[in-house]
């Protein structure tokens, strides 16, 4: 049995390290395409300024693109660091979208940076242009295969475990590329991070114009970011209920947590605005509601219902009785392959074998688990509600900010009247850590809703840990969150010295 | 009041096109639907920008007194 402070404290440095990669992230997905876009607009009318403003805005992004990389590696090495028995256990398909990310996207997307940073002066206009596009197209299709791989832990399709080698093997490359959850969180992921960039050069160039520097450079970049960024937040508001969508089917008590739904209600479902959860006592205080919203939302329908955690949780303690067999089949074919007696056990009960595990960690021989031990074990398959239904919340209340806030901008480029407008030039600074607090808030409703599994409803995460000690759990904690403090901080030096110096004077001669 | 005005009718207009893609697309091409929605969100960045150009050009038209082109 693995010791449960070491989980913890593995949990914790995954998140750290995943939460510090994330603030660069979405930055670098966005500000990608954006330069393409300047980048377009300077070929197509031949005007320097929009070269100027690729230039600038690509120094920043560089500086971001920098230090996302020296974060993101660190991730990949902790799967197998931390995490042995995960990595072994799904390593055949996890592994895959991996190694892809790393050969084709992750190349491709360094490969022309070089070429992008380096080639104003060696590439023609053209030949320029095209690498912004890749390196655009490469950094979003990194994320892709990333999310590819994330999605199978939310909902493991195209796989199966396989008894003779007690490892999860690939049945379906298709399903694992195509499935639902994958194809709507990375297009809301990817757009999310197009949100993140067009407040961020907004909110720059507001403060450019609030100083009356650079002001045809802040001008062009805040129409573009305006523009940029309000199609973006509709789309990620749209795919975010998609996502919503496809977790009320493969995710139900994820769902049920970010809902704070404790009781299964008849239709039409009412949504729970504000409330407090108490995952103790499974009620909500000083819950505010609207009626019939969550069945419209999540079903898209008024007579459409989901189950609540009560029933999420009956269903739970049937499935870990159902996955105890399925358990003792596997420790009997552990030893012999060959049992055909124990392969037919474990065939009958195997769609549950996850759930049997949970009851594992209570009984390390899961047959004289008793009912109180069972009942505890469903009690687990229920996430963090108030965490889940918090950062949530957060997540759409700062995504609805910004929906407002990109249309205040747009009302005022569009006339080009921003520049005078000093009180909401002032208000676009303010925005620019908006959209990573919501991106920080959106990553933890998907992670802490799929507890208690690494891979739902099959590997639970107290067993997916490596056997590491606390002293060296807690210290390379500590160091990493230590290293990346010192990362963020020299990004954010960096950045603002960057923008302080603005674009360099000598751009336009040397071309 | 005229700004406020037309924030409430174009956030009125997001709604209303954040609830179309809802109930059309629960189930969607998502990828299909990137693909298109961000050359779409890169080209309409583009020509807002182009946009700015030519009303910068025709602002300075004015002032420097001359006729404004006839559209």
């Amino acid at each position: 049995m693995i010791n449960g402070t070491v989980v913890d404290l593995s949990r914790t440095q995954f998140a750290a390290t995943a939460l510090y990669h994330y603030l660069f992230v979405p930055l670098t997905l966005g500000l990608s395409f954006l330069l393409a876009a300047m980048e377009t607009v300077y070929v197509t009318t031949g005007k320097p300024i929009y070269k100027d403003m690729a230039r600038f805005w690509g120094k920043l992004f560089m500086i971001n693109f920098a230090l996302g990389v020296a974060t993101g590696l660190t991730m990949e090495f902790q799967f197998g660091t931390n995490w042995s028995f995960y990595s072994s256990f799904v390593g055949d398909i996890f592994g895959a979208p991996l190694a892809i990310e790393g050969l084709m996207a992750f190349f491709m997307e360094s490969t022309f940076v070089g070429l992008m940073v380096f080639g104003w002066d060696r590439l023609s206009r053209g030949q320029h242009l095209a690498v912004t596009w890749l390196v655009a197209l490469g950094s979003n299709l990194s994320a892709l295969w990333i999310l590819i791989a994330n999605s199978f832990m939310q909902d493991p399709s195209g796989a199966a475990f396989n008894p003779v080698t007690m490892r999860m093997e690939l049945t379906s490359f298709q399903e694992l590329i195509f499935n639902s959850d994958a194809q709507s969180k990375f297009v809301h992921t990817s757009i999310a991070g197009y949100v993140t960039a067009a407040i961020f050069v907004a909110g720059v160039s507001a403060w450019y114009m609030l100083r009356n520097r650079h002001m045809e450079l802040a001008k062009r970049s805040f129409r573009m970011a305006a523009l940029y960024g309000v199609l973006a937040t509709v789309g990620v508001i749209t795919l975010g209920d998609a996502l919503g969508f496809v977790a009320a089917h493969a995710q139900p008590t994820k769902l049920a947590a970010m809902e704070g739904q404790w009781k299964s209600e008849p239709a039409p479902m009412p949504f729970n605005l504000i409330a407090f959860p108490d995952q103790a006592r499974q009620e909500n205080h000083y819950a505010i509601q609207v009626p019939a919203l969550l069945s419209l939302l999540v079903t898209h329908s008024l007579d459409g219902t989901v189950p609540g955690i009560d029933a999420l949780q009956r269903r739970a303690a049937l499935r870990v009785e159902n996955g105890i067999p399925a358990v003792e089949a596997l420790k009997v074919l552990s030893k012999d392959p060959a049992n055909a007696a124990a392969l037919a056990g474990f065939n009958a009960h195997r769609q549950d074998l996850g759930y049997g595990f949970l009851a594992q960690r209570y009984e390390a021989d899961p047959g004289k688990a008793t009912a109180g031990e069972i009942a505890q074990a469903a009690r687990d398959s229920i996430p963090p509600v108030a965490s889940v239904f918090w950062a949530f919340r957060l997540m759409v209340g700062l995504g609805l900010l910004m929906l407002a806030f990109f249309v205040l901008a747009l009302l005022y480029t569009l006339p080009n009247v921003v520049h005078r407008k000093t009180w909401f030039l002032k208000v676009a600074v303010w925005m620019i850590p908006v959209p990573f607090l919501a991106n920080e808030f959106g990553w933890l409703t998907a992670e802490l809703g799929r507890q208690p599994w690494t891979v739902y409803g099959v590997l639970p995460t107290w067993m997916s840990a490596s056997t590491h000690s606390v002293a060296y759990m807690a210290f390379s904690l500590i160091g990493f969150v230590a290293l990346y403090t010192a990362f963020i901080s020299v990004e954010m030096y960096l950045m603002m010295r960057a923008v302080r110096q603005g674009p360099e004077e000598n751009w336009r001669i040397e071309s | 009041m005229k700004t406020f005005a037309f924030f409430v009718l174009y956030m009125l207009l997001a709604v209303v096109v954040i609830l179309l893609a809802v109930l059309l697309g629960a189930d969607g091409a998502w990828y299909f639907a990137w693909l298109v929605g961000t050359a779409m969100i890169v080209l309409i960045a583009a020509a807002g920008a182009a946009m700015l150009d030519a009303q910068e050009e025709q602002a300075a038209g004015r002032v420097a007194g001359k006729p404004e082109p006839r559209t």
